[in-house]
């Protein structure tokens, strides 16, 4: 050998001694990583929790009015499935009689404060009402049931996982068995890969030419699922079948296998992943684990193949099929009995309509997250499993989308000068609909389309009243009287003539809508017609700073310039505040505080937060009727009465707004169990050029008409005497008896006209 | 490339790591768990009510008072607590005995109650027994529904005023009174016992007089209000009966 070959030799030796020490040392180094990294995740937390939004339960009670389609439709939505027969399982319903009798089996449900174990109950109904509603299972009546909440929607990172976390000793022993049986039979025999179980399932796969068992153990795939991708590469498999002998040397069989049948996933609902068995029982079947049936358990161990393809709700052949393959498998090996297998095997799988989950309500959710914000972090909403009570009502928010988004294009269609270009800011409104009762926050649509907008009109807009400001003047006309000592009854004459106010050394004077002047008017009028200048000469007279203070005590926030233009609603507020505004009218004087959130109960089923009804009598009683008799008028002859026409009948009360630029157009208006506020304009502050009767009471008409169908007809009731003294609330005729001559609506209507400003 | 080709290695690596002589575990057959237990475990079924009660949220057993202990008794009037100072009153004076009206709730629901106000009537029943089985909060959920069904019934806003009460939130249980009283009219059963509760608040608030007040405004309407002349005898111990401070 010469020198040079003998250099090369020993270079290479040399070289390949580095490498393979390098190797080596990099290999143990990954090792140790990969170690590290099972323990962790082993030892740590497993899963993230997304956080879940509820919807408000529904209280069915004996008399209550309810169509039954609405009714059909909200149990569609809580997914339960009509049947033919008598419901058997939680989740079925079925109308035997033609619609006069309903047979339900109750879900499940972990309200906050109790867990409510599902029932079969029969609602009898006659002309869409409640007659009787008794349990099914002893005849026992009851006078009220609660529909358990719906999803509205989850607050997760990326993707949205939905789990139910099971012990082992949790699981029924023969879905365990069906499981191994079907994935991993040699489970408790290998070390975490296993070159036996791979050949068989090739042999078996052959034999029934197709992919009947897997080669992967149950250790590969939860280490593919905690840590890796669905990528077919070699580099894959190997660093997986690494990962499982590492946790199979660290973790005890039962650990790993407990672990597995949390993990596994199967299934999809639109955007929730539905993983592990318990969440995939109560998926698929509406059943706790311990619950299933032979063939309920089968299926679900075979879904673990394919839940997409194989599942119930795509295709009830391929899911027959499968299950059948698994029964077989068990039957073979003498898990079940021939008995259990034909029983289990002849089972039909109903056809279910999957609901999907979809956020219906993007901008309250927006707002739930806001006021969530105060005291929970991002993290622990999106990992922490929060359930999330609210006051939202689905079915009424999908009809104030529907309500605003039709009412918009129609304005869009019937007048030229409100369409816009694709680029362009369009025409936008907002909804927001509350219980005055309770201050419950029922539906709220921020705009018209959250995909291309998420700024929300109904708590962010700032935006000036315009009339609608106007029954405050009233409100403080009522309550303090002018600074000359002079009361304020409905029937009190006011002038309606030009004036100029003089303030501060500056000069305003208030114009009435195309210049018209009535001369004198009585309150009733001024409000039903809103006049601007008898308006505004009433607040002149009770001063501005009066008005300012009862607009605040009724719920007004933003800041309230005292000058004489308030009066006529010139100062900007958010439609939400309005809205709070007239609730205290709805509720008889009694202010309530918006309700969004009601509890925040957390993963271990604490109740970590609860946000009750608040209440404070911020008017007496006879008041808040008067002005709520007055407002009535507004509907009934005044600037809304085109609402009538349009078929809303039911005792109402409301107030158009105009902003005397033309940017702004507004109508709140409510029942004594609702309010809807209806804001209408451009968010770049163009003329919308219409009146709150012509813009905003449409879309107002469209959503009450739709939301109060059901609702039983109520008026506003006087107040029962004698009542607590309100000692800014000084005693008139009006008030003691709101019947009395001039307080009650004038018995001829008087002439309408157009919104006024 | 090269990590696909270091990772087969350590597979290889792996492998043998992976037949070494292990921890021992156990090898059955199959896993036999112990009684399979559900996550949510579901309260005892109540037992069948005289009346008939609601599907969800049934009462636990121990708040199912028999109806002849939910009336409470009268106590006879002390002349001392008869005359405490003389409150402003802003309700009728009655001298004639108020009617014993503590009856159940549930009485007042005849054939011409409307159905809201007899299934708000249910619910606030059932809300007063969750109070007296010390269940405030469970009894405020339940109470908070009896106004969304019928906001005129000013039961369901007393029983409000006293879950508030009792969960110490003195100031929102003087504005559910507020309220109570403002849709309650003239029955001087139930304003006395609004007084009597607005007097236990402004006590625990600290505003003697103000309590001092309300309790006697509740006794001249039902001479008989317990919750009145507990409260002004707790007001004044020490100095009208001479006991050490």
């Amino acid at each position: 050998m010469n020198k040079s070959k003998l250099r090369i030799f020993t270079n290479s030796i040399v070289v390949t001694l580095l490498l393979t020490t390098t190797g080596l040392v990099f290999g143990g180094w990954l090792l140790k990583d990969w170690q590290d990294a099972v323990t962790k995740k082993f030892e740590g937390r497993k899963w993230v929790h997304p956080s879940k939004i509820y919807s408000d339960s529904y209280l069915l009670y004996v008399g209550i009015r309810v169509r039954p389609e609405d009714l059909r439709e909200k149990l569609r939505r809580l997914g339960y499935v009509q049947t033919a027969s008598q419901p058997r399982s939680k989740g079925e319903y079925r109308y035997p009689a033609g619609g006069a009798l309903l047979e339900v089996y109750l879900h499940d449900f972990a309200y906050p404060t109790e867990a409510f174990k599902g029932i079969p109950v029969k609602i009898s109904l006659q002309d869409s009402v409640v007659t009787r509603i008794e349990n099914a299972t002893n005849a026992q009546e009851l006078f009220s049931l609660e529909l358990e909440p719906e999803l509205a929607t989850g607050l997760y990172e990326r993707t949205w996982q939905e789990r139910q976390v099971v012990k082992l000793n949790e699981v029924p022993p023969l879905l365990i068995r069906a499981v191994l049986a079907i994935e991993d039979e040699r489970f408790y025999s290998h070390h975490g890969i296993d070159p036996i179980g791979l050949l068989r399932a090739s042999w078996v796969n052959l034999k029934n030419l197709g992919l009947v068992q897997g080669g992967s153990t149950l250790t590969q795939q939860l280490m593919k699922n905690f840590f890796l991708s669905d990528e077919r590469k070699l580099s894959r498999k190997a660093k997986e079948a690494v990962m499982a002998l590492i946790a199979e040397r660290k973790y005890s069989k039962d650990e790993i296998l407990e672990n597995y049948l949390n993990e596994i996933y199967l299934g999809q609902k639109g955007s929730q992943g539905i993983f592990g068995v318990s969440e995939a029982a109560q998926f698929y079947f509406s059943r706790q684990l311990n619950e299933l049936s032979v063939g309920e358990m089968a299926l679900m161990a075979g879904l673990i193949r394919a839940p997409n393809r194989l599942s119930p709700y795509r295709s009830l052949e391929a899911a027959t099929k499968r299950r059948n393959v698994v029964l077989t498998k068990l039957l073979d090996d003498q898990i079940i009995t021939r008995k259990q297998y034909d029983i289990a095997s002849k089972e039909p799988l109903r056809h279910r309509e999957l609901i999907k989950v979809v956020n219906d309500a993007p901008f309250y959710v927006d707002y739930l997250k806001r006021e969530l914000a105060e005291n929970y972090s991002d993290e622990v909403l999106k990992q922490e499993g929060l359930r999330i009570f609210t006051s939202l009502d689905l079915h009424l928010q999908k009809i104030a989308e529907r309500a605003l988004s039709s009412g918009l294009k129609k304005l869009e269609e019937s007048h030229a000068s409100l369409r816009r270009k694709p680029d362009e800011d369009s025409l936008e409104g907002a909804i927001i609909v509350l219980r005055p009762q309770t201050g419950e926050i029922k539906a709220m649509v921020g705009g018209r389309s959250y995909a291309k907008s998420q700024f929300n009109r109904v708590f962010q807009a700032k935006r000036q009243p315009g009339s609608v400001f106007k029954p405050f003047v009233y409100l403080a006309a009522f309550i303090y009287g002018g600074q000359e000592g002079g009361r304020y009854y409905p029937d009190t004459q006011v002038s309606d003539s030009k004036f100029t106010w003089v303030y501060d050394k500056q000069e305003w004077q208030p114009n009435n809508y195309n210049d018209d002047y009535f001369g004198s008017v009585t309150v009733r009028r001024a409000l039903e017609m809103s006049l601007n200048s008898a308006t505004s000469r009433v607040a002149r007279d009770v001063g501005i700073r009066r008005v300012r203070d009862i607009a605040h005590r009724m719920g007004i926030q933003s800041t309230l310039p005292a000058v004489p233009s308030l009066s006529l609603g010139s100062a900007e507020v958010t439609p939400l505040e309005i809205a709070v505004a007239f609730s205290t009218l709805a509720n008889n004087g009694v202010r309530t505080q918006p309700l969004a959130v009601k509890q925040v109960v957390n993963a271990d089923t604490k109740v970590l937060e609860k946000r009750d009804v608040r209440v404070e009598q911020i008017l007496s009683p006879s008041v808040a009727f008067m002005m709520n008799n007055l407002l009535k008028g507004v509907l009934d002859r005044g600037t809304a009465a085109q609402a009538r026409s349009w078929g809303f009948n039911r005792p109402a009360a409301g107030k158009t707004g105009t902003t005397n630029d033309y940017k702004d157009a507004w109508f709140v208006g409510y029942t004594p169990d609702l309010l809807a506020l209806v804001w209408v304009g451009f968010d770049n502050q163009n003329k919308v050029g219409l009146s709150g009767a012509q813009a905003a009471l449409p879309i107002w008409t469209e959503f009450m008409k739709s939301a109060t169908a059901s609702m039983p007809v109520s008026d506003f009731l006087p107040p029962p005497s004698p009542e607590v003294p309100q000692e800014s609330a000084p005693k008139s005729k009006c008030e003691t008896d709101p019947g009395a001559e001039g307080c009650m609506p004038a018995a001829t209507p008087v002439r309408q006209t157009a919104e006024k400003l | 490339m090269l990590d696909e080709r270091l990772v087969l290695l350590l597979a290889g690596a792996a492998i043998v790591y992976g037949c070494a002589p292990q921890r021992p575990y156990r090898t059955p057959p199959a896993p036999v768990p112990s009684a399979p237990q559900t996550v949510r475990v579901p309260p005892a079924p109540p037992p069948p009510p005289a009346a008939a009660e609601p599907a969800r949220k049934t009462l636990p057993q121990e708040a199912k008072i028999p109806e002849q202990d939910l009336k409470r008794g009268t106590v006879p009037p002390s002349s001392s607590r008869e005359s405490a100072k003389e409150p402003p009153s802003s309700v009728p004076e009655n001298t004639a005995p108020p009617l014993p009206d503590n009856s159940s709730l549930l009485a007042k629901i005849g054939p011409g109650t409307s159905p809201q106000r007899a299934a708000s009537l249910r619910l606030t029943e059932e809300g007063r027994r969750l109070l007296d089985a010390g269940d405030a909060t469970k009894a405020l959920t339940r109470l908070e529904q009896t106004i969304v069904i019928d906001s005129s019934n000013p039961y369901g806003y007393f029983y409000l005023a006293k879950a508030q009460h009792q969960l110490r939130r003195y100031r929102e249980s003087l504005n559910f009174l507020d309220v109570a009283q403002a849709r309650m009219g003239g029955d001087p059963f139930w304003v006395a016992e609004i007084h009597a509760l607005r007097g236990d608040n402004f006590r625990a608030l600290g505003m003697i007089d103000k309590a001092q007040s309300s309790y006697a405004q509740s006794l001249r309407l039902n001479s008989g209000n317990r919750t009145a002349s507990d409260g002004l005898s707790r007001l004044q111990p020490a100095d009208s009966t001479g006991a050490p401070h």
